[in-house]
């Protein structure tokens, strides 16, 4: 009875198990072949291991080091942003959705906007020509910097990326605010706290865990960030915009350099497995 | 006083995030004379003149395609996703299984970038003959929208009452029976948000559909670029706007129209991951 019961679980399970592993366990197998192989389109199926050589190339490629640089700045100054921004709206603002959710709605819309197509709208927001903002920045200023030239092009695309996931870490402020019972405000007033004791004695500490997750999260969208930062710039601006997606996007399809840009997936996977195995440790150990 | 500074604070929020959706949707009432005389936030001259341009179908760009490209893919990568998911979530949450080692690897892939995966995919799609399909685009997207939507049904599954299980047990219903019987009905809810969100993300996908695709199964997200640099004089600014705001309507529509749920369970998503 039990070991019939059990393999039903299993049967239930299994195809989503097959699907994962077909789609992504071969493939990592895949990975791990070619990275250690000579590999070229002519030789796609019949791949010769040839040791580490790939990995030295990647590993001693001064534009995969700045597409690491790239991504980490990135992720790091876009998560602080919109986690900063978003915890600022999401307290300030809270008052107006007592009573009505649309504007909720209203901020939540960039959300459901694909990044490719926001990063092509800037196209036309920052056009020299045809775009608003450098209209009136010659209107008002009588002058308008290259957004996307070399010098701007990197804090353009903090500004994009910032302004569209705002939303984002809002949302998750948002709803950890009003998850805070009336009940625990109403005991820290009678305490004796004003409005700002009970922002950083009480409610900030309670939402510390729901801050730490939306940085998290957006520090990882913004490292491994593609799709707006291709449509507007590519690698382009002397290859200073390339992000580490980008970077093995462009050493497979643009270069044909295989080998390299299988290399490079594996170091992207295994530091990716190794930063997340160590936060489950840490949150398996905090909750003992 | 501080309400209308809190409602100040709110416009000019909502002004920024909002910002290149807005100056789009004003371009692309714009005729293309007016583009080029007036780049400001104000049209005196609206026009339909480049939703009709973009109707209109060329060897070269055809939005129908594009949208029904991205239509099939989202409803199946949405689709595959919850079909996967739901069993699945059924066993761990009343069969306890792979609470330690499977759960979390599956939410965990949120995390992974994907770009790591996408050229052995592309090599297999090629030995298979799903390059440039509808169907492999498809399947990639499911692998997107598995961990939240195993998130979610795992969520909600934990939230329906064991009586009802145990109760079609003694009836003599088999697992399988209960999860179409019992469990899938009183999901319904859950069911229908991981699908949405699967869809909004499958639609507003990108790096696959421009790595996987080519012609006949490109998605809007990468056909829109096209229009960038389609005719010879530079880009047509008014055309292109009116095809990124075609593209971007219907997600935006749906997460609109369900806001509360998604938002809800992007939270679910976010605190489980």
């Amino acid at each position: 009875m039990q070991i019939a019961e059990r393999t039903e679980w299993n049967l239930l399970a299994t195809p989503l198990v097959a699907f994962l592993l077909l789609c992504l366990g071969f493939p990592a197998v895949v990975n791990l072949v070619y990275s250690v192989s000579d590999i070229s389109f002519a030789t796609l199926r019949s791949p010769t291991l040839s040791g580490f050589g790939n990995f030295a190339a990647v590993l001693s490629d001064g534009a995969f080091w700045r597409a690491n640089w790239f991504s980490l700045r990135f992720g790091l100054l876009t998560a602080a942003l919109e986690c900063a921004l978003g915890l600022f709206l999401a307290i300030f603002l809270a008052p107006l959705f007592k009573e009505r959710s649309w504007p909720l709605a209203i901020l939540m819309l960039p959300l459901m906007v694909a990044p490719a197509l926001v990063g092509l709208m800037y196209r036309l927001v920052l056009h020299e020509f045809a775009g608003p903002v450098p209209h009136y920045l010659w209107q008002w200023f009588g002058n308008s910097p290259a957004f996307l030239g070399p010098n701007s092009a990197f804090w353009t695309l903090i500004v994009v990326e910032t302004l569209q996931w705002t939303p984002f870490a809002f949302l998750l402020f948002h709803m950890a605010y009003h998850a805070i019972p009336d009940e625990v405000r109403e005991a820290a007033s009678i305490d004796g706290a004003n409005a700002w004791q009970r922002l950083f004695r009480v409610e900030l500490p309670l939402m510390l865990p729901t801050i730490a997750v939306a940085l998290l999260i957006r520090f990882i969208d913004g490292f491994r960030v593609f799709d707006n930062v291709y449509v507007l710039t590519g690698s382009g601006a002397g290859g200073s915009t390339a992000s580490l997606s980008i970077y093995i996007y462009e050493a497979f399809f643009k270069q044909g350099a295989i080998g390299k840009a299988v290399a490079a997936s594996v170091l992207l996977f295994l530091a990716s497995f190794a930063i997340l195995y160590g936060l489950n440790m840490l949150a398996r150990r905090k909750k003992k | 006083m501080v309400t209308i500074l809190r409602w100040i604070v709110f416009a000019i929020a909502a002004f920024a995030v909002n910002f290149p959706v807005i100056v789009t949707l004003v371009t692309s009432f714009k005729s293309a004379r007016e583009v080029s005389t007036n780049p400001g936030l104000f049209i005196q001259a609206p026009t339909l003149e480049n939703y009709a341009a973009v109707l209109q179908v060329s060897d070269r760009l055809n939005i129908f395609l594009y949208l029904a490209n991205s239509l099939a893919a989202a409803a199946i990568g949405a689709g595959i996703a919850v079909l996967l998911a739901l069993p699945t979530a059924y066993a761990m949450v009343r069969g306890g299984l792979g609470a330690r080692t499977l759960l979390p690897l599956i939410v965990n892939l949120r995390a992974v970038p994907l770009v790591i995966f996408a050229i052995p995919i592309y090599m297999m799609f090629q030995w298979v003959g799903l390059l440039d399909t509808r169907i492999g685009l498809g399947l990639v997207l499911a692998i997107v929208n598995v961990p939240l939507a195993l998130v979610i049904l795992v969520n909600a599954i934990a939230e329906v009452p064991v009586d009802l299980d145990e109760a079609a047990l003694i009836d003599g219903a088999s697992r399988t029976g209960i999860l179409l019987r019992v469990i899938a009905p009183v999901c319904r809810p859950a069911i229908a948000t991981s699908l949405i969100f699967g869809f909004i993300t499958a639609w507003n996908e990108f790096l696959f559909g421009l790595m996987l695709t080519t012609s006949k199964a490109l998605p809007v997200t990468v056909g829109a670029s096209f229009f960038f640099a389609a005719s010879g004089g530079g880009v047509q600014w008014g055309v292109a706007a009116a095809v990124m705001i075609v593209g971007a309507l219907p997600p935006v529509i749906l997460g609109l129209v369900m806001y509360r749920q998604i938002s809800r369970s992007m939270m679910a998503g976010a605190v489980k991951g």
